[in-house]
């Protein structure tokens, strides 16, 4: 099982995150926190208080759209889609990250290790 | 079934949004809330740690409250801090300062009175001004969600600049230990410190318990 990742890192790549999520499927809040968690296999978890701040920035930036929609079960969820701004942003982390990652390697030699 | 949505509301003290907005993030974190108590739940736990495990979700309200406010205002780069304390120290500030200049190009005179053989001077009409200055000092920190000691501050900050204003002439009070000098100082402690607060404070007091969230309940 991955170890899970310290809270200043995780941070930094929360956008990248949620965003990548989005670019799937539009999900709602606790369907993120969930999906993230089990796809990093609990290195990386985001909690109400970790998650909801960053979606309502997120949503202040246009990079992302809500809407209230009930499930089959007539409840209401708030879910959360990508705009097209957000699909530039996240082309633009997943660039930023992958220089981050390389320069990294180069350095610390993450990869090998 | 708990009610998730009165408990949200009642904790999350969010400022200066609009009410669908503050509808629309109540309803959303309660249902996070619910999920998380009805996954708990599904795993086997019993009700009440299923309930701490939604808690802990959030940890500290308050911040939670200011990390919403701080993503969802289109306001400019005001943080918390300089909203809910340096805003009202400064309005509280300007205002006790401008009403003393004003009292005096009003040319309203300060009543003289002796303590023994020293006179000193109580500019009434300004300590009377002074509740209002230290009520929206209060007012101001209380309803941008600030705690009891952050109001207690701003309402009596013209007080406290006073007093620092003293303690910078205490060297020249102690030198030579002059009593006439150490009355001065106490006399001066008295009248522009210890009167000036208490003004300040009668003003405060009804802004200095509750939260803007409960007084808005009550409404």
């Amino acid at each position: 099982m991955p170890k899970r990742i310290r809270s200043k890192i995780a941070r930094g790549s929360a956008d990248l995150a949620i965003l990548s999520l989005l670019a799937e499927k539009p999900l709602y809040g606790f369907e993120i926190a969930r999906q993230i968690c089990e796809r990093t296999g609990g290195a990386l978890k985001f909690t109400l208080a970790s998650l909801y701040p960053l979606l309502y920035e997120m949503e202040k930036r246009g990079w992302v759209e809500a809407h209230w929609q009930a499930n089959a079960a007539g409840r209401d969820r708030r879910y959360y889609r990508l705009t097209q701004t957000g699909r530039r942003q996240l082309a633009l982390s997943r660039e930023e990250w992958r220089s981050f990652f390389h320069a990294l390697d180069a350095l610390a030699g993450v990869s090998h290790a | 079934m708990l009610d998730w949505k009165k408990l949200v509301r009642k904790r999350l003290s969010t400022q200066d949004l609009p009410h669908g907005t503050r509808d629309d993030i109540v309803a959303e974190l309660a249902i996070h809330l619910d999920e998380t108590y009805e996954h708990a739940l599904s795993k086997g736990l019993t009700r009440g740690a299923a309930i701490k495990i939604a808690l802990q979700e959030v940890g500290d309200w308050r911040v939670l409250a200011t990390e919403i406010d701080s993503a969802r205002c289109k306001e400019g780069p005001m943080n918390h801090r300089t909203k809910s304390f340096w805003l009202p120290v400064l309005i509280t500030l300007l205002g006790a300062s401008v009403s003393l200049e004003a009292t005096q190009f009003a040319g309203l005179q300060p009543q003289l009175v002796w303590v023994g053989n020293m006179g000193v001077t109580f500019y009434w009409p300004w300590l009377a001004s002074l509740p209002i200055f230290g009520a929206a000092g209060a007012y101001l920190t209380r309803r941008a969600a600030g705690q009891t000691s952050m109001r207690l501050a701003a309402c009596l900050s013209p007080a406290l600049v006073m007093l620092v204003a003293m303690f910078l002439l205490l060297p020249w009070v102690l030198a030579g230990f002059h009593l006439f000098r150490l009355m001065l100082f106490g006399l001066g402690l008295i009248n522009w410190v210890g009167i000036p607060a208490a003004a300040l404070l009668l003003g405060a007091l009804p802004f200095l318990r509750g939260s803007r969230l409960t007084v808005e309940m009550k409404q």
